[in-house]
Parts: structure tokens; sequence; C-alpha cells
């Protein structure tokens, strides 16, 4: 596993500024295979819409009795909801809060995975044998019911509670791959020297096997985000978290309880956050691939 | 849910290469006898660690579910703190005035008798006869789903890996990502909305529940007919959310064991293309997979929850949220406990066929020796 | 009649850089119960020829000349042109081939015996017990015990066994022609002595003809009536065991033989080949030895020398400068390897 930069072949770009080289031959990788290219644009789309979007577009609140379940029109191009507003706008406004948390949970669970993952391998004995057992157990525990369970039981009112939650429920599988890929990496040269150097266990995980493992990480971080955007919905939409504010998944929990299901024109208030949702995670997971591809030259074809 | 690119299931399918029972052996080395010990072991450290999770839940949190009961109890009823406590005592089948570690042992007492507690709401009700009133329909919709997605599955993988770039092989592959990669309650959202009710290719509102009012219980075919009527669309939706997993995985492990050197063996010994692809390549591609298999038995207990809500299948989901909704803690308790044992079991089955279909594990010594 | 006829076998990889011609124009005839020895470095070409003759090269290999002619006597046809149901009953039952990695040329999840049966089935043996009884013997030919054999899977056997065992499947169906591609290389010495000798009774007792590919010369000499030298994907040198190993008229021969260690020998005998083989897909006019060879003159870039024959009719070596290096190895008091062989 080297990072990109490793495999960067500057012949063509020897008169861009070596920082922009590496973007766009890193961009020149990635068009190899088209999926990565095309989930990279999802995903940037999507936090445009997330979090530059609001910014331009007025956010329209006020309830509209009169066009309650409004037709597909030009001002409203995807109809409107149960109280008349408009479902685009809600869209734009609905992505921040759900990618946010999801940010923050895949960063919390992908912390507390190398971390933990790492020290259980580099300290081996009987430190990894429990952390090892830990991770079992909870890896064998249904996530989700259990989420469900804490979520009802703590009713995380912020959503740094929420993704806080939903971190505590994605680190087993990552903890695992990080203490293999780690346990394969002692074995190697440059740590052997580290060792011999007497250089410290934090300096060791950080600053020598962590760089090498780079790829991996950001793979599995876009992967742990996948999964709190799901977690999320799932909770959302079956009206566990008492949050207000609007997101897609809060959409979905209106639209469905609201009846939506059964008028025609609301289709696309139902369908607009299942789109949204879905062809992010789309993004995401194709992205993920497109980076599998760039980062480990073996599993290209 | 089973998001997985294809070059993730390839990661996995090698990591997987062995049973996760034999990566405890290894990992905890000659300390154990014989692995089943070791596995039965593991399933009670899982399941006292998960009783002890949801005691701490639902007793020890700040704003514990018991001092809210004892609240509600207080207002509701205008009593004392004593007498409410007393009712909370009865409710939750503990003794509040013991000390914490009493308790907390009383707990574990029951649950080694198999005593879940009562539910809330129907007070005369044990919260196991609940749970196992409605656990069976639950594993009937998901264990066909999930059976049938990995027969199809592994079919699909194979052929594609056999077919490698062609147009077959690009279908299939990038149509099982796409659908792996979108959660199972979207599809099942997208069938009902899209199917339902827009088309309205689907009666679903009689397909609610898990089988129709009025028809007699029994091992009529006319009863099967009717629940696989209404666990039709809970199946499909378990067979579309999990068919990509089992493609991509397939098709990686077969890529893989079409590589091994006695595969080149098999036809420089001349034979048929279907004995090298049912027992050379297939059965060897397997192997990985049943683990896998093993893992998606655990992840997909928790997807059933919103889908059985979606279907209003009668499930243990669907009682899950309920027992959310009306805050009957026992149940809520009870139905951790027991999914977790079903994950339990899953794995251990999983592990013994694993075991059986691999010789190369668990099978000592042999005849070595030059 | 020889029982396999070679003639201007070429066989080429496609890769990114281009097509890598690995096997070129290669020619020669295996006489009923002979054994010939295939050397030559890694990269010579030696194992693409000899999975090219059963024709299991890989998907990215293309055979893209020759002929492959078989003759037991009964029945005579080309190999290359044989449909994929008559190339399949071709393999193994007249032309078996036991491979380098024994280690992992068995299936893992099934015993030994249902492999054997396998390969019975596969050839019309429809009767188990006539394949059980065969294997018996055979197992008993290579100094096996069937019962503790065949009921073991194979991660049970050590690697000498495994060996033993892949030989004794590849008589199973009584094959007129058996090729070996290395087949000691991955085992310790020990065990190395006592495959060859396994070989050689066997031989004796059966009587098939062999193809034996390998790097090492001395077991190479042991076991062949002729020889060839291959480098860079083409024969340069066809000759007996014994023309091979004291009269070696190609100076790529030579080198290999001067790189081969004396027992006896002073420290300062051993010489290896200075350079290393030729880029295989982009490869430089005239022979393609000419950068390593001490021998070369200016005529040598013109054109790759073909076959000629050299001192008998039996020799033949590719070099126009063959009678140098006859000159020059006459002065040699004895060929490097002879004390060896005493």
């Amino acid at each position: 596993m080297t990072a990109a930069t490793g495999l960067v072949d500057r012949r063509d770009v020897s008169r861009i500024p070596a920082r922009l080289a590496g973007v766009v031959e890193f961009l020149r990788m990635m068009s190899r295979k088209p999926v990565g290219l095309i989930g990279l644009i999802g995903v940037l789309f999507f936090l445009f819409l997330a979090y530059v979007a609001p910014l331009i577009v007025p956010l329209q609140d006020q309830v509209d009795v009169t066009a309650i379940y409004a037709k597909p029109s030009w001002t409203h191009p995807l109809g409107t909801d149960f109280q008349g507003r408009d479902v685009v706008n809600q869209i734009v406004f609905g992505g921040g809060d759900i990618i946010t948390t999801a940010i923050l949970a895949a960063l919390f669970s992908t912390l507390i995975a190398i971390t933990f993952g790492s020290i259980a391998a580099t300290v081996g004995g009987r430190l990894d044998q429990i952390i090892l057992a830990i991770t079992d157990v909870a890896l064998t525990i249904p996530q989700l019911i259990l989420l469900i369970v804490i979520a009802a039981i703590f009713r995380p009112s912020s959503f740094f509670a929420l993704a806080v939650i939903l971190a505590l429920l994605q680190w087993p599988a990552l903890l695992r791959q990080i203490r293999a890929q780690v346990l394969s990496l002692k074995e190697r040269d440059f740590v052997e020297a580290a060792r011999s150097l007497d250089l410290g266990l934090l300096h060791i995980i950080f600053r020598e096997m962590l760089p090498n493992m780079r790829s991996y990480i950001v793979i599995h971080f876009i992967i742990a985000m996948t999964l709190a955007i799901y977690a999320q919905a799932a909770i959302m939409f079956l009206g566990l978290v008492p949050l207000s504010g609007k997101n897609w998944a809060i959409m979905l929990y209106f639209a469905y309880n609201q009846g939506a299901l059964f008028f025609k024109d609301s289709f696309f208030y139902l369908m607009g956050p299942i789109m949204a949702i879905a062809l992010f995670q789309l993004s995401l997971v194709w992205l993920a691939s497109g980076l599998e591809d760039v980062f480990n030259p073996r599993l290209r074809n | 849910m089973a998001t997985i690119t294809p070059a993730q299931g390839e990661l996995q399918v090698r990591t997987l290469q062995r049973s996760p029972l034999s990566q405890v052996r290894g990992h905890l080395g000659g300390l154990w006898g014989r692995p089943i010990t070791q596995a039965i072991a593991k399933a009670f450290l899982t399941i006292f660690v998960t009783s002890t999770i949801t005691f701490v839940l639902i007793r020890l949190m700040p704003g514990s579910p018991v001092e809210i009961k004892i609240d509600e109890l207080m207002q509701q009823s205008q009593i004392s703190y004593a007498e409410a406590a007393a009712q909370a005592s009865g409710l939750f089948d503990i003794n509040l005035n013991a000390p914490i570690q009493d308790q907390y042992l009383e707990y574990l007492g029951n649950l080694v008798h198999g005593n879940l507690g009562n539910s809330f709401l129907s007070r005369g009700t044990t919260v196991m006869s609940i749970i196992l009133s409605v656990l069976p329909w639950t594993l009937f919709a998901v264990g066909t789903g999930l059976l049938l997605s990995f027969v199809v599955g592994i079919a699909l993988g194979l052929v594609a890996a056999y077919r490698r770039n062609s147009l077959l092989d690009h279908t299939v592959s990038t149509g099982g990502s796409i659908i792996s990669s979108i959660p199972g309650y979207l599809i099942a959202l997208l069938i009902v909305l899209i199917f339902g009710i827009q088309l309205r290719w689907i009666p679903i509102t009689q397909m609610r529940g898990a089988f129709s009012p009025g028809i007699t219980p029994g091992f009529s075919p006319a009863f099967i007919g009717d629940i696989l009527f209404h666990a039709s669309l809970p199946i499909t939706v378990f067979f579309l959310t999990h068919i990509g997993l089992w493609i991509l995985s397939m098709r990686s492990a077969t890529l893989a064991a079409l590589e091994e050197d006695h595969v080149t063996v098999a036809r420089a010994r001349g034979l048929t293309d279907f004995r090298i692809t049912t027992a050379y390549v297939g059965r060897n591609a397997v192997l990985p997979l049943v683990s896998q298999f093993a893992i998606a038995a655990g992840a997909v207990v928790g997807g059933a929850v919103i889908i059985e809500q979606i279907f209003v299948y009668q499930g243990v989901g669907l009682r899950l949220v309920a027992s959310v909704n009306q805050r009957d803690y026992p149940l809520m308790q009870g139905i951790i406990l027991m999914t977790t044992v079903c994950v339990i079991i899953a794995n251990l089955v999983a592990d013994l066929l694993y075991s059986k279909l691999d010789p190369r594990i668990g099978r000592a010594g042999g005849a070595t020796g030059k | 009649m020889p029982v396999l006829s070679v003639r201007d076998l070429s066989i080429e990889y496609r890769t990114r850089r281009g097509p890598v011609q690995a096997v070129r124009d290669v020619t020669f005839d295996l006489e009923q119960g002979e054994t010939i020895a295939i050397i030559g470095e890694s990269g010579s070409g030696k194992t693409t020829l000899a999975v090219g003759l059963i024709r299991l090269s890989p998907r990215s290999a293309r055979i893209t000349k020759g002929e492959i002619r078989y003759d037991d006597g009964k029945r005579a046809f080309d190999v290359l042109s044989l449909d994929s149901e008559r190339l399949r009953r071709f393999r193994w039952a007249d032309c078996a081939m036991v491979f380098q990695a024994a280690l992992s040329a068995f299936n893992p999840v099934i015993t030994i015996w249902e492999q054997f049966l396998d390969t019975g089935r596969a050839h019309g043996m429809g009767d188990k017990h006539k394949v059980h009884d065969r294997t018996r013997e055979l197992l008993d030919l290579v100094h096996l015990d069937p019962k503790r054999v065949l009921s073991a899977y194979p991660h049970e056997l050590s690697g000498g066994m495994r060996q033993r065992v892949l030989i004794a499947m590849a008589l199973l169906l009584d094959p007129r022609i058996v090729i070996l591609d290395e087949p000691t290389t991955a085992l310790d010495i020990l065990t190395q002595r006592a495959i060859i000798d396994l070989l050689r009774e066997l031989r004796g007792r059966l009587g098939f003809s062999t193809i034996f590919i390998s790097h090492d010369l001395s077991i190479a000499a042991e076991l062949a009536d002729r020889m060839l030298t291959m480098y860079a994907g083409r024969v340069v040198e066809r000759a007996s065991v014994d023309d091979l190993f004291y009269r070696p008229r190609h100076p790529y021969s030579v080198g290999l033989m001067r790189a081969v260690p004396r027992v006896s020998g002073a420290l300062g005998s051993v010489v290896s080949i200075p350079g290393s083989p030729p880029d295989l897909i982009r490869l430089p006019p005239g022979c393609s030895y000419y950068p390593r060879c001490p021998f070369h003159v200016e005529r040598c870039l013109e054109e790759d020398p073909p076959l000629m024959q050299v001192d008998t009719p039996d020799h033949e070596a590719a070099c126009i400068r063959w009678e140098a290096v006859a000159a020059a190895l006459g002065s040699d008091a004895e060929a490097p390897v002879a004390e060896k062989l005493a």
C-alpha cells in the first residue's frame, strides 16, 4: 500500500507547480476507471449542494396551506410537501446536517479503530486478546437494534451526540482490519529500525506505520460515512430521535407519516430524499471503489 | 446493509480465507483445546456482555428508564416515591431496595432461567413468550431472503468471473454494486412507492401483516401460500439488499481460485470443465463466503427492523419499534438479547459448516512424515 | 517414428509493452522410450514450451506457428489441430505433465483418492474398482502406502510424498509421454535423490518417453539421453548427453557448463555468465547471445544463426563460430562437469 504520490509519473506535468501536478495526476488515474470519477463528481456535487447551496438559495420556510402536495411546476420543480413548502428547497437545506453528522461519526469511529487497532497489534499479548474479544462481541450484537434502543433511551438532542452514538457502533470492523494491516507492517524493516532506535510506541504508530496506511484509512473513512448515513436515516425514519430541523431523513419521516405515499402528486416529496440519500451513498461507494484502484496497483486489472 | 465495493469484496475474501473460529484459535494459541469449546465460550461471553450492557443501559444510566417510570407513576397516580418505587419494582421485576450488585446478580440469575421479565404493556405476558411469537416470522423472511440471495448471487458471481470483462460481467458487477450500496429500507420504500402506489402492480395493502386475517394457521398449502404471499416483499428486499455482496465476493473468490495451481493441473489432467468448475474452483471459492454469510446474518437482523415497519410485517423488528414507542423496557431488553443469541447461533453454525467444508481446519496431524 | 515431432513451434505472450516472443522456432524430435532434457536459465522459454506442448498456456499466450505431431503407432495427429474435447482426452492419457509446484498441485478440499478417481472418470474409466486397483498398483510403484495416502487430504502429506503421488497420478492412464517441469526444485536434496531414482526405475519399467525441464544440469545429465539447450526462446544446441557435457559447441552451453561448480574443483573454477538475457519484446538483430558471448564477431550481428551440424550428424548448434569454440575447448583437459558424473 503506497501513498498515491509514490506512483506519480511527472513527465507530462513538469511545468505545473508540484501540488497541482499531484492533483492532475490523481485525476488522471481516477479517470482510468470511470466508476471512481463518477463517484468523485457525485460526492463533490452533494457536498456543494449541502454546504454551499444553502448560502446561495434563500430558505423557504413558510407554510402555504394552499399549495399542499402541489404538482411539479416551474416554481416548485419537485412539488411541495404536506405544508406547502418547496421540496427542492428542503433537499438543498437537508443535506448539511446528515453529512456533517456522518463525517463526525466516521471521524470518531476511525479514530477509535486506528488507536485501538494499532495498539492491539503493536503491543500484542494479553491486551491484544482483550481488545480482540471486545471487538468480536461488539461485532456480534446486531448494531441497528442496539442503536435504536440507545437512541430511544438517550434521546440525543444534538447532532454531535448523535455522531458519538453512531461512532460507538461502527468501529469493530475497521479495528480488525487496521489491526491486520499493522500486524503485517510490524514485521517490515522500517519498523524494526524505529524500534531499535527506541522511538516510543506512539511515535512508531503515528509517524511510521500510519502514513503507510493512509490510503486504507481514507477508504474506510468513506465507508464509515455510508454506514453512518444508513444508521442515521434509519433511526430518524423511525421517529426515534427528537431532532428538529430539516434533513433528508426527517423528510422521509414526515413524508411517510403524513401520507405522502398515497397521493400521486406527492411522489417527489418521497422520491426526493430517497434519491438524495441513495445517490449520495452510491457516490461515496463508487468513490471508495475508485480510490481503491488508484491506491492499490495490485487490484488493477 | 451490505455496502461493498468490488475491491473491498476482494479484500474481505482475502482476510476471511480462514473461518472466524480458526482466527480466534490462532490468537489464543495453544491455550485452548478443541475449537468447539472456544466457540461456546465466546458465545457465553457475548451473551454475558450483552446482558450487562442492557442492564447498564436500563438501570444505571442517568435518567434511566426506571427513574423515569417512577416519576411517571408518581405523577400519574399521585403516590409517594416509595410506593412508586415498589410498583416499579414489580414492573421491572427487580428489587429496587437491594444494592446494585444484587440486582445485577438477580438479573443474571433470571436470564439463566430464561426469564426475561414481563412486558410493561401486557402485564401477564412474559417477554420471552412475546418474542417467541414474533421472532419466527422475522427469521423466516430474513432467512429465506438471505439464502436465496446467497444461492443466486454465488451463481451469478461464478459466471461473472468465468466471463470476466464481458458485458455480462460488467452488468452483473455494476448492478450488484449499485443495489448493495442503497440501504435496504430505501429499496423497500421504492418498491412500495413505485410498484405499489404509482404503478399499482403490487397489492400492498393486502400484503400487510404476516398472514391474512381469518386464515387458520397450520401446515396446509393454503396457509403456507398465504404466508409466502405476505412475506414475499420483505423477502424480495432482503434478497436485493444482499445479492450484490454475494455476486462481488464470489466473483473475487472465483477469480482468485482460478489462479490456483491445482486448477491448471486439473486441466492438464484432462478433467471436464464441469468438474473443474464445481469441485475445484467452486468449492474453493465458496469457502470464505461461508464466513461472510455468518457476518451478514448478523447485520441483517438489524436492517429487518425498518423493513418490517414499512411492510407492516409482524416480526421482531416491528415489535421492537412498538416497544420503543411504548417504552416497554423489558421487551426492548429482551429483544436485544434474543437477537444477539440468533446472531451467535448463526455464527456458530457458519463456523461448523466451514470446518466441515475445509479439511485444512481442525484435522490434527495426518499422514505426514517423510 | 518419433512419438513427438515438434516443428517451428513459436509462442508469444501479449503484454502491455508489446508481444513477448517467449518461444521461437523450436524444432526437435522425441523418440519412443527416449528422455530429452531441456536446460537453460529462467526466462529461456523452457516452461512456456513445456506447457505449450499440451496447449495449457495462459490466456495471454498465443501459439503463432508450428506443429506438434504426435504418433504412437496407432494414431497420429497434430496436437495444435485438436478441438477442445479431443484435446482434453489427449491430455494426461497420451501426454501427462508433472508440475513444478507439487505443493499446490492438488485440490485442497478433496481427498487424494477422489482426485485419482476424478482423473480416471474423466478419461472413461467408469469402473471404480479398476481405478482403485490401478491406483494402488501405481502407489506401490512409487513406494507409498495406498491406505495412508488415499484417504488423506493434500495438506496432510509432505512435499516429497505429494510429488510421488503426482508422478503416480501421471502414470494412471499409461501415457506415452511424460513431461516433467522442474520436478525436484522445491524439494530438499535427499528427497530429490529419491525422486530421481524413482523416475529412472519407472522409466525402465513402463517405458514411456520423457521430456525433462530443468535448470539443474547434474540431474538432467543423470536422466537424459539427449539434451536441448534453450536461450531466449530458441533451441541453441541439440546433442546427446555425452556430446553436450564433453563437447559443447554453443558458447552458451559452454557457459552453462562452466557455471556449475565441480565437486572437487578449486574455488576459482566457477565462472558465471556475465550480462543478462535479452529483452524478448524488442530482440536485437542477429544472434541473441551476442552481448554475452566471448566468441562473437561482426558477422554474428547479421542474422540469428540456425541450428547447424557440428562434429557428428546427431549434434547441432546454432553458432557460426562453433569451430572456434571447439578449438578453445580442445585444450581443456576435461569438460567441467565430467568429474561430477564419474
